[in-house]
Parts: structure tokens; sequence; C-alpha cells
């Protein structure tokens, strides 16, 4: 499969879009690129949404028909995380699993929070540095479960199976081995980074521990589940979420002129981001 | 540390009172070549339209009733190319570093991200690699203007001039020669009138000083080097300190300036200063890509 990028206006404004294409065609970047890239060696297709050590909150847009990724907003402005001491931007290669949906009508057995209504989100580990709307297929190693503001929120630790370490890298404790001071690092960044915002810290289920690899491989099978719910038409509360589907046959939503309506490419330079963007915010007790 | 009750308010009305008009003379920057290259070079703009030399002909505008200073910005928070005041070059332009005729890059030291300060350079004071600074260290000067890390909340250019507060030092031992890093902060940044000391800066910016050393400790055991060591049991020195180390590298400037005793010093750096015939012409070009290694994290 050769998937690309179809970008629409400037990075770092309102317009931005960028669509995944299947051979040249738009498809939904939600629901059309298959969970599994080989099901028998647990190798994941991957999105990315934001590249590591930038700010711009990139993600997949649930609304909007082929769920293109664009810049989150908050109160009509553009948002962008904060630096937080000694972090710069995020610290992961930061994206999701598609075909996955962290459903929102259920809470979870062990967390006993409901899921928040999102694709699973995955931390790429990789030394290499992602852009924003590729796809990579990468090797599950454990999984954390953030508590963000009362819902559940899956982070899946994962490498690109093309980086130099993947090979070595099979379960949670070699992540600890070969990133040492990284799980700890990411621990603190996910639960002070909306701290500059004003909101409270984050938590984490299981004391901020990392699952291994077999339950991260459940948690992503269970999300997959609750998708295929979804994309089917059986969910209690789909949230409005667009459903189309490009290449998925036999969904009630499955449909090809959506493709037709997407604009051409329209790639323009990215924009200068707000100099306040730059402050680096010390949080008391982290670092 | 130093510190009394008088002199923080002290302070706090001489920089408010400095913010409303230019605290400095209008200096500017011409730019040569591309970025990422050998021959990109960042001259000094004086406001006459001369071109000067950033290593002499910015003052070192030291106020030690302020703790005040000059500061040339050289390489700007979390980028990675070791841009420098070069030492051989006539008028001393900022250019890129280079080791074996290889573009020098400083790794990424997880979990930091190139530089974690605003770093550069105090015009007009020299690290005298002829004698022992300190008595008792036994170690000589690096031949280089004295460094500084300003950690304001601004990511700063490369050729700023900036009035900064003296906030300590910490004697980095690099490669055998002491390496002075100068602590500061732009005296514009909106907490610059909380800071006047180290201590204030552990309340404001907690473990950012602990993290500074061990930075400069490890950013070079990448490329196969040992840890660096540190002067001083590894402490910084307070404000009064840093002032006198300053006033000793101002005044070791003055004898390179002025040559005397150096005539058998082989690694003497050009002095020559700004002049009517200094003109040099902005020529920019667009920047060359950097290389992959800048892109990945080290865990040392």
């Amino acid at each position: 499969m050769v998937y690309t990028t179809r970008q629409i206006g400037a990075k770092n404004t309102l317009d931005y879009k960028v669509y995944i294409e299947e051979d040249g065609k738009p498809i939904s970047a939600f629901h059309d690129i298959p969970l599994y890239a080989d099901k028998e060696n647990n190798i994941f297709n991957m999105i990315v949404e934001i590249p590591r050590w930038t700010n711009a909150k990139l993600e997949i847009n649930k609304e909007q028909p082929l769920n293109p990724i664009i810049q989150d907003t908050k109160k009509g402005k553009l948002r962008f995380v904060r630096n937080c001491f000694p972090h710069h931007g995020y610290i992961h290669n930061y994206g999701a699993l598609p075909q996955t949906w962290e459903d929102p009508n259920e809470a979870h057995p062990e967390t006993k929070a409901v899921g928040d209504d999102d694709p699973i989100d995955v931390l790429e580990i990789g030394e290499a540095i992602a852009y924003t709307g590729e796809i990579k297929q990468v090797k599950a190693l454990g999984i954390m479960a953030l508590l963000d503001e009362g819902e559940t929120d899956w982070k899946v630790v994962a490498i690109d199976v093309r980086d130099p370490l993947a090979p070595k890298m099979n379960d949670i404790e070699d992540v600890e081995k070969y990133f040492p001071g990284l799980l700890k690092a990411t621990n603190e960044w996910f639960r002070i980074y909306k701290i500059p915002d004003g909101k409270p810290e984050n938590q984490f289920a299981f004391s901020g521990e990392a699952k291994n690899k077999k339950y991260a491989l459940d948690i992503i099978k269970e999300t997959h589940e609750s998708w295929k719910k979804l994309i089917e038409g059986k969910s209690a509360d789909s949230k409005g979420i667009s459903l189309v589907s490009t290449t998925l046959k036999d969904v009630p939503t499955f449909s090809t002129a959506v493709g037709e309506s997407i604009p051409a490419a329209h790639v323009l330079a990215d924009a200068p981001i707000d100099k306040s963007i730059d402050k680096w915010f010390f949080i008391s007790g982290s670092a | 540390m130093l510190g009394s009750t008088s002199l923080p308010l002290k302070r706090f009305i001489f920089s408010r009172s400095l913010s409303s008009k230019a605290i400095l003379p209008d200096f500017k920057t011409i730019s040569q070549g591309s970025k990422y290259s050998p021959d990109f070079k960042q001259y000094l703009r004086m406001p006459n339209g001369n071109t000067g030399s950033f290593f002499h002909d910015v003052p070192l505008g030291l106020n030690t009733e302020n703790s005040t200073v000059n500061m040339v910005v050289e390489i700007p928070r979390w980028s990675n190319a070791k841009f420098e005041i070069s030492k051989e070059t006539k008028l001393n332009p900022i250019i890129q570093d280079t080791k074996k005729g290889k573009l020098r890059f400083v790794n990424n030291i997880f979990p930091f991200k190139g530089y974690m300060h605003n770093y550069g350079a105090i015009p007009q004071t020299w690290e005298d690699p002829t004698t022992e600074e300190f008595e008792g260290l036994g170690l000589k000067g690096d031949n280089d203007p004295l460094d500084c890390c300003e950690i304001g909340s601004k990511v700063l250019n490369m050729g700023d001039i900036k009035k900064v507060k003296i906030l300590g030092s910490l004697g980095l031992i690099d490669d055998g020669e002491l390496d002075w890093k100068i602590i500061v902060i732009d005296i514009r940044d909106p907490i610059a009138d909380k800071i006047n000391t180290l201590v204030d800066v552990d309340k404001n910016m907690p473990n950012l000083l602990h993290h500074t050393r061990e930075w400069f400790r490890n950013y070079k055991v990448p490329q196969g080097k040992p840890k660096n060591e540190f002067a001083f049991n590894e402490n910084y020195l307070d404000v009064k300190e840093t002032i006198s180390i300053i006033q000793k590298c101002n005044h070791s400037w003055n004898k390179l300036i002025s040559g005397k005793g150096l005539n058998s010093f082989k690694a003497k750096p050009e002095t020559q200063r700004t002049s009517d015939n200094t003109k040099e012409m902005d020529n920019i070009q667009p920047s060359s890509p950097v290389p992959a290694e800048t892109k990945i994290w080290h865990y040392v």
C-alpha cells in the first residue's frame, strides 16, 4: 500500500488540513488504513499527527468527512502545547492507531473511567523525527493509562520497525534498557502538560506504571472491537463522528463520491508560530 | 551568596526606567553565505554603517552596581549548530565552528533538544590561555571570549546584542581548559526583575541550574569524549565573584588588544577593529540542510 499526504493550506493556520491518500485517492485517516500492517507479528500502522519536538496540537479530526489531520482549537484559537522544562514540545512522535476507538459509552473495568472518544494514541520513540500524516509501521512495546480530565486515554508505547534499535525492542523493559529515563519523562510530561493552561495535574492509572506488551495488545484489540461497532453503526452513541469510508465496501457509510469532493493539494509555506510559544514553563516538583 | 536587602529594589527601579528607551546603540548584523555551510558569516554592523567586530567593538558595558553586562547571542536555545565568534577571521564574524574540517553541531542530550540556553559571549573579554586565571587551579583559559548562558523566556536570535543581568557562573573544565559559563538573564525578560541571584533562579526555575551542570558535563559524551569536570567542587560562583571574573577577563582582553607580552603566543586572535575601511555587504543564500545526526536523541 502506498500512502501519501494531501496538504491544504499553511501549517499553523486554521486552514491547514492533511488528508491521507491511498494510490493518490483520499481515504479516511480514521477508518481506511488497516490497523494491522502484519497481524501475525503484531505490527501496526500508525498515523503520525505531531512530530517530536514540536508544539502544534495536530490531530485527526473526527467530524469532517475523511477525518483529515487539522490543528485543534480552543475558543477559536490554534492550540499549541506549552514547553514544560526540561522538555521542548512533544517528546515523542505522537499519533494514533487507525481503526481503533476509545468508546466514551463504556468505562474500562480497571481504570474505571470511560474512553476519551478518540482513536488510541501512540507514542513512537524511534530516533527519526516523523512528519504529519506519515504512516509508520510500529511494534507495540507497552501501554500507559493516562486519566486525562477524568477519561481513560491510553498511550501505546511503540517503535518504528525501521528504527536501528527496533530488532532489540520487544517489550516494555527494553524501553528502560535502551532509552533510560524516557518512561519517567513520559509519565511526567503527561502529568504536567496542561498545568501551564491552568488545568490540574493529570493522573495515571496503575500508579503510573507502564503495562507490558501483552497488556497493550489486548487493549488495542478492545479498541479495535469498539471501532468495529462504531463503523458498523452499532455503537450506542457515535458522538457525531464522520464514519465515511472510501475503502470499506461493507459498511453503511461507504462512499467513493466523498473522495471526489476533497480539494486538490494546495501547499503553502508554514505560518510563523507566535513567539509566546517559546516560553519554558517551570512546574515545581517536575524534572 | 551575594545579597543585601536594599540592592534588589534599586535594581528594580533601574531596569524599569531603562525599558522605556533604547538601552544599547543600534547594532545590526550583516549575513553572508548559506547557513549551515562553511562559507556562512555574520558580521556586526556598527550604528554608523561600518562593519565591526563582535569581539572587540561591542562595549563590555559592565555595570557593577546593577550587575549588568552586554552579551552577543551566538546560538538560539533549542538549536544545534555551534555558531561562534571567529577568533581567526578578520573582524571576528560569527561562523559555524568546525572540527577536523566538519561543521560542528551539538548532540541532543536526553531530555534536551540542542542547547538549553540562549548561548553567547561577553564582548571585550578574553580567557587568557597564556596564564593561569585563578591561582591554585592550574588551568589556563580557552583563548575565547567568556561564554554566557541566557536563561530568559524568549528564544533569542544569532547576532542579538543584549544587556543582561549577571547571576553567577560555573567553572567548566572543557577538554582540560578553564571555560567559564556565566549565567545571565536578559534585563527585558518579563521575570528579570525577580531574578537577582542564583537563589532566585532556583526558586523561579527549579532544576535549571542542576540540569545546566549536567548538560555541560555530558554534552561531548556522544562523540566519545569523557564527561567534563568542574572547578570549585562543581559549585556555582555568586554574582560578586562572577563580576570579578568578568573584570579579570576584560583586563586580559586589554592585554590582547595591546599585544603586550604576547609576542611568543602563536594562536593570538585577530584584533582588527572597526574603521571607515571596513564595509562588508549582505549576501545571504538559502540555508543548507542540517545533518540527520542533529535529529536524534542521545541517552547518556
